[in-house]
C-alpha cells in the first residue's frame, strides 16, 4: 500500500530508488507512479540525489552481439527469439492469488438468474476492487466497466487473454478511452473456463513487443457463471 | 550522423521512433550502462538481459525524459538499474553477499575520485562523509550492488532492524545535506 503520510511517502520513494524494496513493494510503487504525480516527483528527486553513485560501478564492455539482439527484440512481434519466453511471475502470482477473490465475486454475481451457462469473471484492481465485468458469449467477450477510472493521457488500456496451459498472453486489442462497454471477438483464442484475462497500461498504439509491458491494472479468470 | 549530437537530443529523436538515434545512445552509453547492470548482477548474461530490457524501456519511454529534471545519463542509469533490480528480485537475490569484490571498491580513494568528477558527485560525496561509515557503506551496497536489507545486515554483521533504521535515517540525512 502506498502511504498517505508525506514522510512515509518520501521514505518509500527513497527505498524504491535505493533498490531495497522487495518485488511486490517495488511493483506497487511503479504501479502507483502511473497515476500519482506526487509520488513520481518524489522518486525523481531521489533518482537525482543518488544518481552520482552510479559512477562507482566499473564500466564494462557488453557482449558484441548485444545491439543486434536488442534491435531484433524491438522489431517484434517475435520476442521469443530474442528474449527467453518466461511467463511473467506476476501472471503466476495473480493466477494463484486474485482468482480466489474473483471466484468469490463471480459466485456472488451468479445469484442473479442467468439464462444458460455462461463464462464470466470480474476483473479486479491490485487492491481487489471490482473494475470490469467480463462475460463470454460463444466466441465473443462482452466487457462492462464497473468503476470507470481515468487513464493517463499518454497511455492506453490493452486487453489480454492467457488460456490455461499457454505460456504467453494473447492481445485482444486496445480498449477505447472513455468506453465503458465493448465486445471483442478474438480470432486466435476461444473463451474457456480458467482463461486468465487482464488489462494492462501500455504506450499509445499498444504494447510494442506483443506482450504486456506496462503495469497490470485489472485481472480475473473466466469461470462458469451458472450450473457447475 | 549522430556523432556530435548530445544525448538529450538523441533521446528526443528516439521518442519519435528513430532507431539510428537509439543505436547512437547504445553505442555511446552501453559500456557505462553494462557496468551499472553488472555491478548489481555480477553475471554478464544476466547483465545483457538487463540491458536489453532497459533499451526496450528506453525506446518506449524516451518521450518521458525531461531535461529540466536531470541529466540524460542519470535517466538512462536509473532505467538500467531498475531493469537489473527486476532481474535480481525475480531470482530471489541469490547472488552471494560475501563476494570479496563487493563494496571494497566503493570506499576506495579511486572510487571517491570518480565520484568527485562531477559537481553533483562532489556534493554527494561530502554528504556521504557526514554519515557513519557503516551507514554509508550500506547505502552504497544497496544502490550500486543491489544488495537487500538482509544481505547488507549479513555483510556488515549488524542486526537487520538496525540496518533498516540506519538506511532510512541515512537517506534522510543525505536529503537534508543535499537540500
Amino acid at each position: 500500500m502506498i502511504p498517505t503520510d508525506p514522510v512515509e511517502r518520501d521514505a518509500l520513494a527513497a527505498e524504491y530508488v535505493l533498490g531495497t524494496l522487495d518485488a511486490q513493494a517495488a511493483r506497487e510503487v511503479e504501479h502507483a507512479m502511473e497515476s500519482d504525480a506526487g509520488l513520481r516527483d518524489l522518486v525523481a528527486g531521489w533518482e537525482a540525489r543518488l544518481a552520482p553513485l552510479t559512477v562507482l560501478a566499473l564500466p564494462e564492455a557488453p557482449p558484441p552481439a548485444l545491439w543486434d539482439r536488442i534491435s531484433k527484440a524491438l522489431d517484434g512481434p517475435r520476442p521469443a527469439a530474442a528474449a527467453p519466453a518466461r511467463p511473467s511471475p506476476f501472471w503466476r502470482f495473480w493466477a494463484l492469488g486474485a482468482s480466489a477473490v474473483a471466484a468469490g465475486l463471480a459466485a456472488f454475481l451468479v445469484l442473479r438468474p442467468v439464462p444458460d451457462q455462461r463464462l464470466m469473471t470480474v476483473l479486479l484492481t491490485q487492491r481487489d476492487q471490482p473494475a470490469w465485468l467480463v462475460e463470454a458469449d460463444g466466441g465473443a467477450l462482452r466487457l462492462a466497466s464497473l468503476n470507470p477510472q481515468p487513464v493517463p493521457s499518454d497511455r492506453v488500456m490493452q486487453l489480454w487473454a492467457l488460456p490455461q496451459g499457454a505460456t504467453a498472453p494473447t492481445s485482444l486489442g486496445l480498449i477505447p478511452a472513455e468506453q465503458g462497454r465493448l465486445t471483442v471477438t478474438p480470432s486466435a483464442i476461444r473463451p474457456e473456463p480458467g482463461m486468465l484475462m487482464e488489462i494492462t497500461l501500455e504506450p499509445p498504439g499498444g504494447s510494442p513487443t506483443g506482450r504486456p509491458t506496462g503495469p497490470i491494472l485489472f485481472i480475473g479468470r473466466l469461470a462458469a457463471a451458472s450450473g457447475t | 550522423m549522430h556523432a556530435e549530437t548530445d544525448l538529450s537530443t538523441l533521446l528526443a529523436s528516439v521518442a519519435t521512433g528513430d532507431r539510428a538515434a537509439l543505436r547512437a545512445v547504445f553505442e555511446r552509453q552501453s559500456v557505462r550502462l553494462f557496468g551499472v547492470a553488472n555491478a548489481i548482477l555480477r553475471d554478464r548474461d544476466a547483465s545483457a538481459d538487463a540491458l536489453q530490457d532497459a533499451f526496450l524501456r528506453i525506446a518506449r519511454r524516451a518521450g518521458q525524459f525531461d531535461a529540466t529534471r536531470g541529466t540524460p545519463e542519470a535517466w538512462l542509469g536509473a532505467i538500467v538499474r531498475h531493469a537489473a533490480l527486476d532481474i535480481i528480485r525475480a531470482r530471489g537475490r541469490e547472488i552471494p553477499s560475501d563476494d570479496p569484490n563487493l563494496g571494497d571498491q566503493a570506499v576506495s580513494p579511486e572510487a571517491e575520485e570518480r565520484l568527485s568528477a562531477s559537481m553533483e558527485g562532489k556534493r554527494l560525496r561530502a554528504c556521504l562523509e557526514g554519515l557513519e561509515p557503516k551507514n554509508r557503506e550500506g547505502i552504497v551496497l544497496a544502490f550500486v550492488h543491489g544488495l537487500s536489507h538482509p544481505q547488507i545486515a549479513d555483510r556488515l554483521g549488524t542486526p537487520l532492524g538496525t540496518i533498516k533504521s540506519w538506511i532510512r535515517r541515512g537517506l534522510q540525512t543525505l536529503k537534508e545535506c543535499l537540500a
